[in-house]
């Protein structure tokens, strides 16, 4: 180990709203951070070299792998978990849309899955087929073959347009 | 005597709300909050995290190892070699005796990646950090890693007090083969060859293993596929009564049969015990599950021929399997050759068969179970040559397969290798999926396609799915088997009138957690969230089994049956009294128990209940107070192999018929899915959401077998796919999503007519695919016989036809 690995870090961050700084060492792995030091453990670690997606977690708001990011390069970023989704007992709309739709068998990948799904979704709320391939084409699921997932946001999506077509029409 | 529903329709209920609905899964919300507990997730007081060194040589001498510098590391708590697992602990129990070795080697590796020492420390970082300071010198020793070398004459030898590296040779027959072979007027042979694939779940393999020095117990906290299975392994290794011995399955992201773990378990186990009592987990990483876990499997040279009659009816069959089990048996990766003798013969009236079947060592990873468990590559091979055989004779594939079904109205119907197939109509599955894929419509497209010179082509294949695994046919290679497979459900009412269903095994991703409640829901009348389904560890949980073999679906669901039968009976007993009527007249229906056929006097289930917890001077005199009831379900009528290997094995026989389209490009050899049609046939859907979730899950492995994964090493045994870069795991991009149909032929033999189908499509699609390939280079006079069916592999086949 380079001195410059062991070496100790102060790392702030903001995860799901709540501020958290840490003295960490400076390899601690993102993904290890928010599961080892923050007890966050909803973020899984299914490949730990950046290929299957299971950790992906936003970071400003962009979705990147956890477990390839040191958790020093996240400092004074604002991260979204998995556990940022629910509020009050009530699942998010994309959770919903991934229950009703069975969207998830062992459920080993699903954080990742509904991470990126987030992220195309603020970005994009009414995305073609291609769009959402595209970004379901980063993260591996071993056990739905991917079908229920597909319609899981295809669902997702007609849910979160619905609810902002609510909240547009009240205002 | 309990009495089993024999369908849905008989369910104590007026209109049955619940089983057979496509209902949201009651283990989901967790699993999408991030709150289920994985193994990973859990932290105990005092708690070391395990490194493994491993073997950088496929088949080596150890000449030493050198802790010394290792124990020096701040952090490090305990450390152990080979040494101290030959003193410690017995051979790894899934090996037959002989063919194994310890969880860490002491005086040989026999693969890349075994483990040899392991150490305890603080932190995951620290452990690593100080394995990389443990030394080991080995003496190389000559690799073998192709099993038709490791079987000839003055091989190295991986056992060498074994004296031949042939793990198991056995030549089954099974009817007048012979006979069938010279009388019959067409007879096909072919070679294949399939390469390694395997189940990498998302999770890889973890275990907390904690050992108390003061009572001499042990605690593992694991991804444990079979809990009980692990345990009685863990006291066997360790020489301990089973009743100190406590494995907890926590829920896990998957297994697909391959999840190994029975090293890293005892490993953890030692280092516990070492460490004075401390807690000590390991989390396999992928690169380790790739090249050293429970993913590898199937890895297998064939030979094999069919007789037919010149009006195109198969009459013999003859299979010659050489099956590459790798560096020791204890993978149990032996039973993935022995499974082919449920439904050896397919959907066909074939009436002689003959399995030539021989396991050998070589020097890479040990073989795992996976998804299907053997079949898989047997039903290509086997609907590769009834193709062939099509085109012999110059007959469609699918009329080919229709003549020589099974008829529907031959059931139960025994195959040459013994097994018993319980019901179905294969021929309306082939018209179903024909229809479904339009049939003709795809030739009419292939015929503009050859005009054109494209390379299309459609496979339509067959198959059996065997359901409800029993470990009598797993007898033959050596596995402990008898025919009992327990599985137990307790269930119980409380005071408040909710009813808990006690189980021992973990959600694992098929979703029979919801299945039990969908079962007890309409049998007592509730609604599925006043049902709580509660695993138990292996010291507390009736006895079971657990998920394999497309099993758990019909065994829970019969168990859950079962102990509702008994606490029904009790019940109505109980109720009989207070209503001051004879038992025989009181039923249960829609939650109240009541005279029967009259709505006027009834009393709720948890009425019922409470009466029973709470007014023992209410009860008849040898009623006890307790609203709970259990039972063990096994497969019925189930029997030991006999002197030829016949054996009934497995109880249900699922059926799907797969049509698909594909074409190549003649440019790159890349195989682009153009139509994917299934239909199938598993009898009673119990949740038909579940049921096409397993379908597709099992499509993707398929064709991912078919065509993208492959575990390849090169001459030094050395893994070249230890990375999912080089692994390829299917994508969205890869898995085709195809239209699906059902038919129902309910099982006679499991309540409700449900047959096991949690092993699903990838019993077919890699044959269907192949077969798919085979009918595009057919006007070539080419053959893909190797899977899978890579790019490269199809683009040199494809340069002979340029010639």
């Amino acid at each position: 180990m380079s001195e410059a690995m062991a070496a100790r870090r102060t790392v702030s961050v903001t995860v799901n709203g709540v501020a958290h700084e840490r003295v960490i060492d400076a390899r601690l792995t993102l993904v290890d951070f928010l599961r080892g030091e923050l007890g966050m453990t909803g973020t899984h670690v299914g490949c730990e070299h950046g290929l299957c997606g299971a950790c992906t977690v936003l970071l400003d708001g962009q979705a990147v792998r956890s477990c390839i990011l040191l958790a020093v390069q996240a400092d004074g970023a604002a991260i979204t978990t998995v556990e940022g989704l629910a509020t009050g007992g009530q699942l998010h709309p994309i959770q919903e849309a991934f229950m009703e739709a069975h969207g998830l068998q062992c459920g080993f990948c699903t954080p990742g899955f509904l991470m990126a799904v987030t992220e195309l979704l603020e970005g994009t709320p009414d995305p073609t087929e291609d769009e959402i391939r595209d970004v379901l084409g980063g993260n591996l699921c071993r056990c739905t073959g991917y079908e229920a997932i597909l319609a899981s946001v295809k669902l997702a999506a007609a849910k979160l347009r619905a609810l902002r077509g609510t909240v547009a029409g009240d205002g | 005597m309990v009495e089993f529903p024999q369908s849905i329709d008989d369910l104590p209920t007026s209109m049955p709300r619940w089983v057979g609905q496509p209902i949201p899964r009651v283990e989901d919300r967790s699993l999408l909050t991030g709150q289920t507990e994985f193994v990973d997730n859990i932290t105990l007081p005092g708690m070391l995290h395990c490194a493994i060194v491993r073997s950088p040589y496929a088949h080596a001498r150890i000449k030493s190892v050198d802790v010394s510098a290792a124990a020096k590391v701040p952090g490090v708590v305990a450390i152990v070699t080979g040494e101290d697992a030959r003193r410690e602990t017995r051979p790894i129990y899934t090996a037959p005796p002989g063919w194994g070795g310890n969880c860490l080697a002491a005086d040989k590796v026999r693969f890349a990646g075994e483990p040899v020492a392991a150490l305890a420390a603080t932190s995951r970082y620290i452990a690593e950090d100080a394995a990389e300071l443990i030394e080991v010198e080995y003496e190389p020793l000559e690799v073998v890693t192709d099993a038709e070398a490791s079987v000839r004459e003055g091989a190295p030898l991986l056992f060498e007090e074994r004296g031949t590296n042939v793990m198991y040779q056995r030549k089954f027959v099974w009817g007048d083969v012979d006979a069938a072979f010279a009388a019959a007027d067409h007879v096909v042979t072919e070679r294949f060859r399939w390469h390694r694939v395997g189940a990498n779940p998302m999770e890889t393999f973890g275990v907390v293993s904690q050992w108390d020095p003061i009572e001499g117990t042990l605690t593992c906290r694991g991804s444990f596929q079979v809990q009980g299975f692990s345990a009685t392994g863990a006291a066997a290794t360790f020489g301990i009564p089973l009743n100190k011995v406590r494995f907890i399955a926590q829920p896990h992201g998957g297994s697909f049969g391959g999840k190994g773990g029975q090293r890293g378990t005892t490993i953890t186990t030692m280092l516990s015990r070492k460490s004075g009592g401390r807690p000590v987990k390991w989390i396999e990483d992928r690169i380790e599950y790739l090249s050293a876990g429970g993913g590898q499997a199937w890895d297998r040279h064939y030979e094999a021929s069919l007789a037919l009659t010149k009006d195109g009816r198969m009459t013999g069959l003859r299979v010659r399997l050489l099956d590459d089990l790798g560096g020791s048996a204890e993978g149990y990766g032996a039973i993935g050759a022995a499974k082919p003798l449920a439904s050896f013969t397919g959907c066909y009236t074939i009436e002689a068969a003959e399995y030539d079947l021989t396991i050998a060592a070589t020097n890479k990873l040990p073989c795992s179970a996976y998804r299907g468990m053997g079949p898989p590559p047997h039903n290509m091979v086997l609907e590769q040559l009834v193709d062939i055989a099509a085109r012999e004779l110059r007959v469609d594939p699918a009329e080919l397969r229709r003549r020589n079904f099974i008829p529907k109205d031959a059931f139960p119907y025994v195959i040459p290798s013994g097994n018993e197939y319980d019901s179905g109509d294969y021929e309306a599955t082939l018209d179903a999926a024909l229809a479904l894929a339009d049939y003709a419509g795809l030739r009419a497209r292939q015929d503009e396609a050859r005009r054109d010179g494209r390379l299309f082509g459609i496979g339509v294949v067959s198959t059996i799915e065997p359901g409800v695994f029993n470990s009598n046919v797993y007898s033959l290679v050596g596995f402990p088997g008898g025919t009992a497979q327990p599985e137990g459900v307790t269930l119980g009412i409380d005071l408040f009138g909710t009813i808990t269903a006690r189980v021992g095994f973990a959600h694992e991703g098929q979703g029979q957690h919801t299945v039990i409640s969908q079962i007890v829901a309409d049998y007592f009348g509730v609604e599925p969230d006043r049902v709580r389904v509660v695993v138990q560890d292996s010291m507390n949980a009736p006895p079971g089994y657990g998920p394999g073999g497309s099993r758990l679906g019909v065994a829970v669901s019969a168990a859950t049956l079962g102990a509702a039968d008994r606490l029904k009976d009790k019940l109505i007993r109980v109720a009989a009294k207070l209503m001051e009527a004879n038992p025989a007249e009181v039923e249960l229906m829609d939650g109240k128990l009541r005279i029967k056929g009259t709505t006027g006097a009834e009393m709720p289930i948890g009425q019922v209940a409470a009466t029973m917890l709470t007014r023992s001077d209410l009860l008849p005199d040898d009623m006890e107070p307790n609203p709970q009831a259990t039972y063990v379900w096994t497969a019925p009528g189930r029997t030991m192999p006999d002197e030829s290997g016949r054996v009934k094995s497995y109880l249900t026989a699922a059926n799907a018929c797969h049509v698909v389209a594909v074409e190549i490009d003649r440019q790159t050899g890349e195989v682009r899915i153009d139509k994917y049609a299934i239909a199938d046939d598993c009898g009673t859907r119990l949740n038909p959401a579940i049921v096409a979730g397993m379908t597709q899950g099992g499509l993707a492995q398929g064709v991912a077998a078919a065509l993208l994964e492959e575990y390849v090493y090169d001459e030094n045994g050395q893994l070249l796919t230890s990375t999912f870069m080089d692994y390829l795991l299917p994508t969205i991009y890869e898995v085709p999503i195809p239209d699906k149909t059902e038919i129902v032929t309910p099982s006679p033999f499991t309540p409700l007519g449900a047959k096991g189908m949690g092993e699903a499509a990838i019993h077919t699609a890699p044959a269907a695919i192949v077969s798919a390939i085979n009918d595009a280079l057919a006007p070539f006079g080419l053959r893909a016989t190797e899977t899978p069916v890579t790019p490269n592999r199809l683009w040199k086949l494809l340069q002979q036809a340029k010639g």
